[in-house]
């Protein structure tokens, strides 16, 4: 019987990834993991267009497809409670890594649209979701709640219950 | 000209007015009381004919909000399949359409478009809410979903289930169809649509 397969062993393609990325990065890159054989790399906020933009243009990485870009929350963290974190997929060398940052909070990041088009709808759900500025974006208005919605609904503090902050807009003339 | 009846030769029956054309008064007369009969007319109101014409073609918008949306997919479908009733022809203009299911949550910045588009039917029109989501909120007690929208505009049936069945869909159908029969809508005692008066109008 063959030896079952440690899915948590990187693949030789991201080997390759991770070692041109440390060596080209070194120390600005905080942390490393890796889960079911997908890398993880922590920047900090002000590595965070550079290494994002090298990801993408370098010749051995190619990464020309951002699947996602998201937030998240960590009150327990005093210093730094959000996280930015991009998914990014290469087509060409069908690999996929991990980018995250940690921020302050009132800390704001370079917005990656320059880099993805499509990071723009990613970092409007962001900023209005946990409230992390991307400066820059050419249009950081609300995507997914009213335009008068008031405060940031996917941080830890905001409650589950009850219609805090929404309210339905009557005079919807112009808006849609 | 008479005959006798033969059980009571006393009382002599004409049947003269039976024999001939009625006149126009008469038909009107006859269309007012609606017990009377005169032979050879059926006597029924516009009303009546144009209902039951709306019974066999009740045409929902094709409006999906949600997961319940996929039920109504799966019901117009081969398997269920509302064609049977006249219900297929889903109409993606709310001009053409006799009602909407709403199918799923609706969110707050959604409720407004959902208004437009119940606004836009014309009237006679007939709601089913489907789910409970759009009857109460479900679980969704937050920031972004309407709490039942029956808070906005007049309803005529609630289907309960989180989705409901196929089968319950197709009984609140039913249900919609006997009250477009008796020519019954969730506004008729209603003095304005709840969403007017939030308006202010
Ligand atoms: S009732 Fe259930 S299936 Fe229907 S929209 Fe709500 S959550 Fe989805």
């Amino acid at each position: 019987m063959a030896a079952a397969k440690n899915i948590d062993e990187l693949s030789p393609a991201h080997k390759q990834v991770a070692s041109h990325l440390q060596g080209k990065f070194g120390k600005r890159l905080l942390e490393t993991s890796s889960f079911r054989g997908d890398l993880t790399y922590v920047v900090s906020p002000q590595d965070w267009l550079e290494v994002l933009t090298y990801c993408r243009d370098a010749e051995e990485l190619r990464f020309d497809r951002l699947d996602s870009l998201l937030g998240n929350h960590f009150p327990e963290r005093e210093d730094q409670p959000f996280e930015v974190i991009a998914h990014l997929v290469s087509i060409p060398h069908t690999t996929r890594i991990r980018i995250k940052t940690r921020l302050a909070e009132g800390e704001t990041l370079p917005t990656v649209t320059g880099v993805w088009p499509s990071a723009s709808f990613d970092e409007r759900e962001t900023w209005e979701m946990f409230g992390v500025v991307f400066e820059g974006h050419p249009n950081l208005t609300r995507l997914l709640t009213v335009p008068d919605f008031d405060g940031y609904p996917l941080r830890k503090d905001f409650p589950l219950q009850g219609r805090v902050g929404g309210r339905i807009r009557w005079n919807f003339k112009g808006e849609i | 000209m008479g005959i006798a009846d033969p059980r009571d030769p006393r009382q002599i029956r004409d049947l003269t007015s039976a024999l001939r054309t009625p006149s126009n008064v008469e038909v009107q007369k006859a269309l007012e009381a609606e017990e009377d009969h005169i032979p050879g007319v059926t006597v029924t109101t516009l009303d009546k004919v144009l209902n039951f014409g709306s019974t066999v073609s009740y045409w929902p918008l094709l409006f999906g909000l949600a997961c319940c949306a996929f039920e109504m997919m799966a019901m117009a479908g081969p398997r269920w399949d509302i064609s049977r009733f006249g219900m297929e022809a889903m109409r993606a203009s709310p001009r053409q359409a006799d009602g909407m299911i709403i199918s799923g949550w609706v969110s707050i910045k959604m409720a407004p478009r959902v208004i437009r588009l119940y606004e836009q039917i014309p009237d006679p029109k007939w709601v089913v809410v489907m789910g409970s989501c759009a009857t109460s909120g479900n679980i969704w007690n937050t920031y972004n979903v309407v709490q039942g929208i029956d808070a906005l505009l007049p309803v005529d049936v609630y289907i309960p289930g989180c989705p409901p069945r196929p089968e319950a869909l197709w009984q609140g159908l039913e249900m919609i169809r006997r009250r477009i029969r008796e020519g019954r809508h969730g506004y008729d005692n209603m003095r304005t649509i709840p969403v007017r008066a939030a308006l202010g109008e």
